[in-house]
């Protein structure tokens, strides 16, 4: 620790009066602080920039979901029957989601109420994420002590306030599960180390409490009950395997599965599902691993080998038996497609175009793993190595974190997130140990107090080997150097990659105008709150279901298809409505009983993710189902195979409904200089289909930047003429 | 060869609610007659003597008249409006097709009669309501049904009532009368793109209508008739001889004018729904939503307007459905003197639901009515709390627990006096 405190420059503001105990614990107290405060307002751009306002799409769910729990109390948020959703089906929605955030908002809601300080739910929600990341910093500095040292933790500590891999889920408003799961999950980790470690019945019943709030808060919980059965695994195959072990993993499995199936979305999953599996048969494996040892250790070595094949050949005959059985009667339930597409990456995009069109479920392009982790790319490494070196029981687990996570982060975007703690984790260990090894050379007046109370063996043999080697320390000011200057720039980079890329609400836009100027484009909640003022209340609005949630939050009105895709039928039919003709459209409306389509358009300020450019996945999704055969991919390009809007489109392309809404007057329309009306200024071209005019609807309403536009369905033609 | 059709045009859907709309019923007399002069109202004036015995307060206006107009400060000043003038080129003052047009969309109804000449005003107010009348200066001309009166062109037609719809509702007793109908105009055909034809008569191929009635998505009632004549004191005296049947004393002429009229002016076939209730069987609530298996009860009060009165409508063919995008119920309602009521369980789904009445036939009124209501699934305190055959699992749990209980204790507290004995 000497080794530690002595990096700090400024040591010698330190109160001289403390002990030197006490200075450490005021040092890591005061470290963890800063930390913890930095990762709180470092995701404050979106905040400061904007206003204090939720940000995308799913959070606006979680939103309305928290404001109804606080409103309504428990049990009626249980037995939540969502009539404004997926019209006319509904969802259950007590029973479809994870109701951690939503608990954890309103408990500390009514926690803040209950000292008097009031507090708006919807602040609650936009500052959850960022105080959760508080705490993320927190449990991240005792997992990495557990791993390493003290002086890793905090490395690791400080690393993870500020990752972008992980800002980027958890700025303030991004209110979405992700935002408190990381906690839970590093949390549940941390426990579990430390019940492997004690081999205690208390840190293991804490471990699967940790577990069933991770459950509670988020999907990704599979990873984590997956990961720590490999871990078990791991362990029994390099000879760890102990009575610690078996104590710790049996109290978890049992513990935090009878915890899991409480939440009602999980139910059965974790005796039915495959996902799970591999934490059932671990168990199962401890069991009968634990009974071989003590068997073993009661008889001779020749009785032992009889009855020991005898014992596989039955039992393997019976357990394949059964495994077949249930396969066969559909208890072990199949394979669900994201686990698929985790696995392979192109099997979503060749089975399920709805998994496939979510951004977020892309593989990731090598250069976002540079953007979000920066230097980390390049200490992970370093810190693996470092594990290896020092191979415990703590640092298998953490190696396979590190590996597993790696692997799913390149399959799926998102999934960069699971990636992001274990990356400050390993890389605070890596920098940490190359600190610790080349500031022990900087100052040589002093290599015996320092070499005396090294922690680590492997550390202290290489500081007693440096004085083979001439210039020590210039090297290591050099090393030394080279690594503040590696975190300087980790800082500048996060603080940029944060205030650039992450801290945009997505529901209100800014651009930058010629003169540096900021333009805010406020379209999206001007549409919304039209719908909200000037519609029936029970008025039906079919969008594509991007902006479900949204619709449902802001606008309270009923839509067809939103952001929990549980229904591919559905989000199929809405999508043959977008890619058929109006005539078809409308019989499909009428069926659905449309009152309003939305539709966002960029064209005219050049916004990139508009309709147009998602249409394709409308096509997609809506041939993807029976009804919708006739709808076919490639009626939609040109012969040569291109997707284009100008005059060389495909004429299917150019009557669908979805072009009809987009550019309904679009064709008078001067967007900009030296170019012809109709320029689109998204797609750089001069559409091809200009002059039109709808019959089944009407244009009820265009934002400002004609981001979104609203069209009224048409009752029947009263007299009867088409 | 032309035949005498009326033919109807019923409708699906939506008594809609348009801006400034007109709520026309029964009691609604306001009545505009538009004519080419003045002295028809001398030679038909049978047919408006009847019309003021019903207790219409008639106004009578050229055609050409400059203060004409049927809305004034967005409210329309007549329910009702007959149109007499065939010949007329262009309405005078403010009225036009398109406003005639509007009047229809808002709720009004309309009587057009051409002749041999039909204005333009008149054929662009016809095309909008899907009837196109014959070429201008011509009659509809008939080698074999005539008249014996006629002049030698055999354009005075005697047309039978067993080519009249068989609907008592519009036609009257015009059709059980059996009596023949003088015709001296043109004809007109319907649109075949029509998607909303519902009763074409019979005798497709000849194509030609004299007579045909609309009445469109909001109930509001055209009728088209060929002739003018047809409404003229000499047609209403006068007797058909056929040249080929039997001679009557007395034309049809004037049952089925007034029966046309009276139906076209909401005296008959006008049905309302009213008092919608739905609640649950067992305790007689309407609860703010349903849950799955429910037993609930519809029922609805349907009224006729009979003679000028609102009576009991005592149709049994009312039916309801309970629509989630299909029909998962669909049932006739009981009729105990037009109290409709139908009992059913909600089937085991959830969603948001609609009680449906669409109730549609030819003379009447159209009738839809949708009520939404939502279905939930169980809560969860309403699930059976111990199932039958979950004992043994629950008997196994209990004798585990205790097992497990005995078992810790015998470890915890049974000293091993003997240790080289094995424990099985």
């Amino acid at each position: 620790m000497d080794a530690f405190t002595s990096i700090l420059p400024f040591k010698q503001l330190l109160p001289q009066k403390l002990s030197y105990d006490k200075q450490e614990t005021f040092l890591k107290l005061f470290i963890l602080a800063s930390a913890g405060i930095l990762a709180f307002a470092t995701r404050l751009f979106s905040v400061l920039r904007y206003e204090s306002v939720i940000h995308e799409f799913d959070p606006y769910f979680n939103y309305r979901t928290t404001k109804f729990l606080t409103d309504e109390g428990f049990y009626s948020f249980h037995n939540w029957f969502d009539d404004r959703a997926w019209y006319p089906l509904g969802r259950i929605i007590g029973g479809t989601i994870y109701p951690g955030l939503m608990v954890t908002s309103a408990a500390l809601y009514h926690a803040l109420r209950w000292f008097h300080i009031t507090i708006d739910i919807r602040n609650v929600c936009v500052f959850l994420a960022p105080l959760f990341s508080s705490f993320t910093v927190i449990v991240t500095y005792l997992l990495t002590k557990e791993l390493k040292n003290t002086s890793a933790g905090l490395v690791a500590a400080c690393l993870i306030s500020i990752v972008p891999g992980y800002i980027s889920r958890s700025v303030a408003g991004s209110y979405d599960n992700e935002g408190i799961a990381i906690f839970c999950m590093l949390l549940t980790y941390y426990l579990w180390i430390k019940a492997i470690k004690t081999g205690s019945i208390m840190w293991s019943a804490s471990c699967a409490l940790a577990y069933f709030y991770m459950v509670s808060s988020w999907g990704g919980y599979v990873f984590l009950i997956n990961l720590i059965p490999l871990h078990v695994l791991a362990l029994m195959f390099t000879g760890h395997f102990s009575h610690r072990i078996y104590v710790s993993y049996s109290t978890f499995y049992i513990m935090g599965t009878i915890l899991s199936m409480q939440i009602s979305f999980v139910g059965f999953q974790p005796v039915q599902s495959s996902e799970h599996m591999l934490a059932f048969g671990t168990f199962g494996l401890c069991q009968l691993f634990s009974f071989v040892e003590y068997v073993k250790s009661k008889l001779t070595q020749a009785q032992f080998d009889a009855l020991f094949s005898f014992a596989l050949v039955t039992v393997g005959f019976a357990l394949s038996v059964a495994g077949l059985v249930l396969w066969a009667s559909g208890k072990i339930a199949p394979w669900t497609g994201r686990f698929y597409a985790l696995l392979d990456p192109s099997y979503a995009k060749n089975h399920i175009p709805i998994i496939a069109s979510v951004s977020e479920h892309q593989p990731t392009a090598w250069s976002s793993f540079f953007f979000d982790f920066e230097l980390l790319v390049f200490m992970f490494p370093v810190g693996i190595y470092y594990c290896f070196k020092e191979l415990t029981d703590a640092n298998i687990f953490i190696i396979i974190y590190g590996m597993t996570s790696i692997y799913f982060a390149g399959v799926m975007v998102r999934l960069m997130l699971v990636l992001a703690p274990v990356m400050c984790v390993l890389s605070g260990i890596g920098i940490s140990s190359i600190l610790t090894t080349y500031m022990r050379n900087l100052d040589v007046s002093q290599p015996k107090k320092s070499a005396g109370t090294a922690s680590a063996g492997s550390r202290s043999r290489r500081t007693d080997d440096s004085s083979t080697y001439p210039r020590k320390n210039e090297i290591a000011f050099g090393v030394v150097c080279l690594m503040t200057f590696f975190l300087i720039t980790y800082v500048f980079h996060c603080t940029w990659v944060t205030s650039e890329a992450y801290s945009s609400p997505s529901i209100v836009l800014s651009a930058r105008g010629g003169d540096g100027s900021r333009y805010i484009f406020d379209d999206f909640r001007e549409a919304y709150w039209w719908l909200r003022y000037n519609t029936d209340e029970d008025a039906k609005v079919m969008s594509w279901w991007d902006y479900g949630y949204q619709i449902t939050a802001m606008a309270n009105r009923t839509i067809l298809v939103d952001n929990n895709t549980w229904n591919n039928t559905h989000i199929s039919r809405v999508g043959q409505a977008m890619s058929s003709t109006e005539d078809k459209a409308y019989e499909i409306m009428r069926e659905l009983d449309v009152d309003y389509v939305l539709v966002i358009f960029g064209g005219l300020i050049g916004y990139s993710s508009d309709d147009i450019n998602k249409f394709l996945w409308m096509v997609r999704i809506g041939g993807s189902t029976d009804k919708g055969a006739h709808i076919k991919e490639s009626d939609y390009f040109t012969p040569q195979g291109e997707f284009r809007v100008d005059k060389e489109g495909s004429p299917t392309l150019l009557n669908c409904l979805m072009y009809k809404l987009s550019y309904y007057r679009f064709g008078e329309t001067y967007t900009e200089q030296d170019k012809p009306p109709g320029y689109d200024r998204t797609r750089s071209v001069e559409i091809g289909n200009k002059n039109f005019e709808l019959e089944k609807l009407e244009e009820a309403y265009t934002t400002e930047h004609w981001l979104v536009r609203i069209y009224k369905v048409k009752k029947e033609e009263n007299r009867g003429q088409s | 060869m032309a035949r005498l059709f009326i033919f109807a045009v019923g409708l699906l859907l939506f008594a809609s609610v348009w801006s400034s709309s007109l709520n026309v019923d029964g009691s609604s007399k306001r009545l505009l007659v538009l004519l080419d002069n003045l002295g028809l109202r001398e030679s038909h004036s049978f047919y408006f003597k009847q019309l003021k015995d019903r207790g219409y307060s008639i106004t009578f206006k050229t055609s050409d008249d400059s203060s004409l107009q049927i809305v004034k400060y967005g409210e329309y000043l007549y329910d009702h409006v007959i149109v007499f003038a065939p010949s007329t080129k262009e309405f005078g003052g403010r009225l036009d097709a398109e406003v005639l047009t509007q009047f229809v969309d808002a709720g009004g109804n309309v009587l057009v009669a051409g002749s041999n000449t039909v204005g333009d005003v008149i054929r662009e107010f016809a095309s909008e309501c899907g009837i196109e009348f014959a070429d201008d200066k011509s009659a509809v001309v008939d080698h074999l049904n005539y008249d014996l009166s006629d002049d030698g062109q055999h354009t005075l037609i005697v047309a039978s009532p067993n080519n009249l719809l068989s609907s008592e509702l519009i036609v009257g007793q015009a059709k059980k009368n059996n009596l023949p109908f003088l015709f001296r105009g043109t004809g007109m055909s319907s649109d075949p793109e029509n998607p909303l034809l519902l009763d074409y008569p019979a005798t497709v191929g000849k194509r030609t209508l004299l007579i045909s009635v609309l009445q469109a998505r909001n109930n509001a009632r055209v009728g088209f008739v060929g002739s003018l004549d047809f409404f003229s004191n000499d047609f209403f005296l006068s007797a058909a001889q056929p040249n080929n049947g039997k001679k009557s004393d007395k034309s049809g002429n004037q049952d089925l004018a007034v029966a046309l009229t009276d139906w076209l002016f909401k005296q008959r076939g006008v049905l309302r729904s009213r008092n919608i209730h739905h609640y649950l069987k067992s305790d007689k609530s309407t609860p703010r939503f349903y849950t799955v298996k429910n037993d609930i009860v519809f029922n609805v009060q349907f009224d006729e307007f009979v003679h000028g009165k609102w009576m009991p409508f005592n149709g049994t063919d009312v039916q309801l459905e309970f629509v989630r995008i299909d029909p998962f119920v669909r049932t006739t309602l009981a009729n105990k003197g037009g109290q409709l009521e139908a009992q059913f369980r909600v089937p085991d789904t959830y969603g948001i639901f609609k009680f449906v009445i669409d109730y549609n036939r030819v003379g009447y009124s159209h009738l839809y009515s949708a009520t939404q209501v939502s279905v939930h699934p169980l809560l969860h305190t309403e699930y059976e709390r111990f199932i039958t055959s979950a004992y043994p699992y629950y008997i196994s749990t209990f004798s585990m627990m205790a097992g497990a209980f005995l078992l810790s204790f015998l470890v915890l507290y049974h000293r091993d006096d003997l240790p080289k004995k094995k424990a099985e």
